[in-house]
């Protein structure tokens, strides 16, 4: 019998769902806008993420050693410094590849060419490029190399010069945090309150019917049911409509940082854990509707 | 034939806030299968005194008895048991506008979890019964005051309650339907369910000639068997 009630207060919900016409639709619509909202605050936080990721990626701190230093003594520093729990890479530039490299950036320029000749060997310096899990780590590092007793064989480190940019970093990535926090509870909060109001309305509009169906005999769990359900639908249906906003957002931010990003593109991390979303927009819509139903009908099953 | 009492009220009084007093301790015994009218003008009690009867209000003080039960007793979670016990109509007809007229009656018996095709089978028949058997699709909107009613009398009939109460049932309706109803009810008595009628409508309580209780401001002041309307 319990079943049968059950099936019985879904087709219900289905009903009332179906057959509030434009109040369902305005319900959907508004819970559709407050999911896409809380949705759009992440898709917004992580795409600064993925930005900041980018300028962070491109800092380093290099430290030059002395030229009389042997490669074996500079990779013997390099596993050293490894252990240390905020670096994150650290490559060994050899004279021979730095001069590589900087006959690259020249273009094979045959003047400087004939300069390095007349010198008659390598002038350039082995180093270790550095680079931190987060930039605001890059001041440990320096100060753990400049207290170190290899601090003699360093011909220079070129921190100071970076320094700036850096702090500036830094500060970016805190400051657009703590706006993110607070835009995304504030978008959070009204998220929910709208969409609560929007189905206190629906169910105020059901008011009169409670007092029919107590009089005719249903318990108020039986009354409440279908509400419960309609909610169920409401979640349902703007989870689906959010998400295929969501996607030409996407791609409308993907387009748009495209240049800055070339990896981790918006949009593919948005296909690629699509069920994830979707599933936490499901969850998230169906447990507004469902709270908001059930808490809006509570005052009108008094007895 | 020994008669058996189906509803009292011993000192029956419900006080509102601002100590108004809607109902001045009523004492009233029903027996099993009577039709009994309530008249009385505009406040006079007879609302009140019914929805101490359904359970909708609860008394301020005394007590009022079904079946030999006390209803404050009855715990509210029982309640909805006890509605299903008593058919209730109203003026208003408190149809669900949502709901189909097959619906709206079916309703009734969905929420006491009858199988559905036990309410395939009783709802078009009960609704042949009240003339409605062809309508069994339509709205409670595309239908007259005096159909409507007559859908809610359906509903009322349809878990085969012990009693109806009847609050002005013909309140809003026409002289014709307000006849309809009236024979409805005087037939559904003769098939042994207790009537509760209130009304103020002086031609009716003269030609149903059974028991009548008069009110006034909240005191049940006479009580006659074959009692004609005198206010």
């Amino acid at each position: 019998m319990k079943i049968l009630k059950l099936w019985r207060t879904l087709k219900e919900g289905f009903q009332n769902f179906v057959r509030n016409g434009w109040l369902s639709v305005a319900t959907i619509s508004i819970l559709t806008i407050s999911l896409y909202l809380i949705s759009l605050t992440f898709m917004i936080g992580i795409t600064t993420d993925l930005l900041l990721k980018n300028v962070q990626d491109k800092i380093n701190i290099s430290i030059y050693f002395n030229p009389a230093m042997e490669e074996n003594d500079i990779v013997a520093i390099k596993n050293n410094l490894q252990s240390y729990k905020e670096v994150k890479s650290i490559e060994y530039v050899s004279k021979e590849k730095a001069l590589e490299e900087f006959m690259q950036m020249g273009n094979n320029d045959p003047a400087i060419k004939q300069a390095l000749d007349e010198i008659g060997e390598n002038p350039l310096l082995a180093s270790l490029v550095i680079k931190a899990n987060q930039s605001d780590q890059y001041e440990i590092i320096n100060k753990a190399i400049e207290n170190s007793d290899f601090r003699e064989d360093i011909s220079r480190i070129n921190y100071d010069k970076n320094k700036i940019i850096i702090e500036r970093l830094n500060k970016i990535v805190a400051f657009s945090k703590e706006i993110g926090m607070i835009l995304g509870s504030l978008f959070v909060l009204i998220a929910i309150l709208i969409t609560f109001n929007a189905i206190r309305i629906t169910i105020y509009s059901h008011k009169q019917e409670f007092e029919i169906e107590r009089l005719v005999g249903a318990s108020n769990l039986y009354i409440r049911m279908p509400f419960i359900f309609e909610g169920i639908f409401y979640g349902f249906s703007a989870s689906i409509v959010s998400a295929a906003l969501l996607l030409v957002t996407a791609k409308l931010i993907s387009s748009f940082v495209e240049r800055t990003i070339s990896q981790d593109n918006v949009m593919s991390l948005y296909l690629s854990n699509f069920w994830q979303i979707f599933g936490i927009l499901f969850a998230i819509g169906i447990l507004l509707g469902v709270i908001s139903s059930f808490i809006a009908i509570r005052r009108y099953l008094k007895k | 034939m020994e008669q058996q009492e189906i509803i009292k009220l011993e000192n029956a009084t419900k006080m509102y806030p601002g100590d108004f007093v809607a109902l001045d301790n009523v004492n009233l015994s029903i027996m099993k299968g009577e039709f009994v009218s309530i008249v009385g003008q505009t406040g006079a009690g007879k609302s009140t005194l019914l929805k101490l009867i359904y359970a909708e209000e609860d008394p301020t003080m005394g007590e009022i008895y079904f079946n030999g039960k006390s209803v404050r007793e009855i715990r509210r979670k029982h309640l909805p048991y006890y509605r299903r016990n008593i058919g209730t109509v109203f003026q208003d007809f408190k149809l669900l506008p949502q709901k189909t007229i097959f619906e709206n009656v079916a309703y009734a018996l969905e929420v006491n979890g009858e199988p559905t095709d036990e309410i395939n089978e009783k709802v078009p028949e009960i609704l042949d019964v009240v003339g409605l058997g062809s309508k069994l699709e339509m709205y409670p909107r595309q239908l007259s005051g005096g159909e409507q009613q007559k859908v809610s009398l359906a509903r009322a009939l349809i878990n085969c309650p012990q009693m109806i109460i009847a609050d002005e049932p013909t309140g809003n309706l026409d002289p014709i339907s307000t006849w309809e109803i009236i024979q409805l009810l005087l037939k559904i008595n003769t098939l042994g369910t207790t009537i509760l009628l209130a009304t103020h409508n002086r031609e009716i309580v003269d030609k149903i000639n059974k028991r009548v209780l008069v009110m006034e401001k909240g005191k049940l002041i006479s009580d006659i068997q074959k009692g004609k309307y005198n206010l």
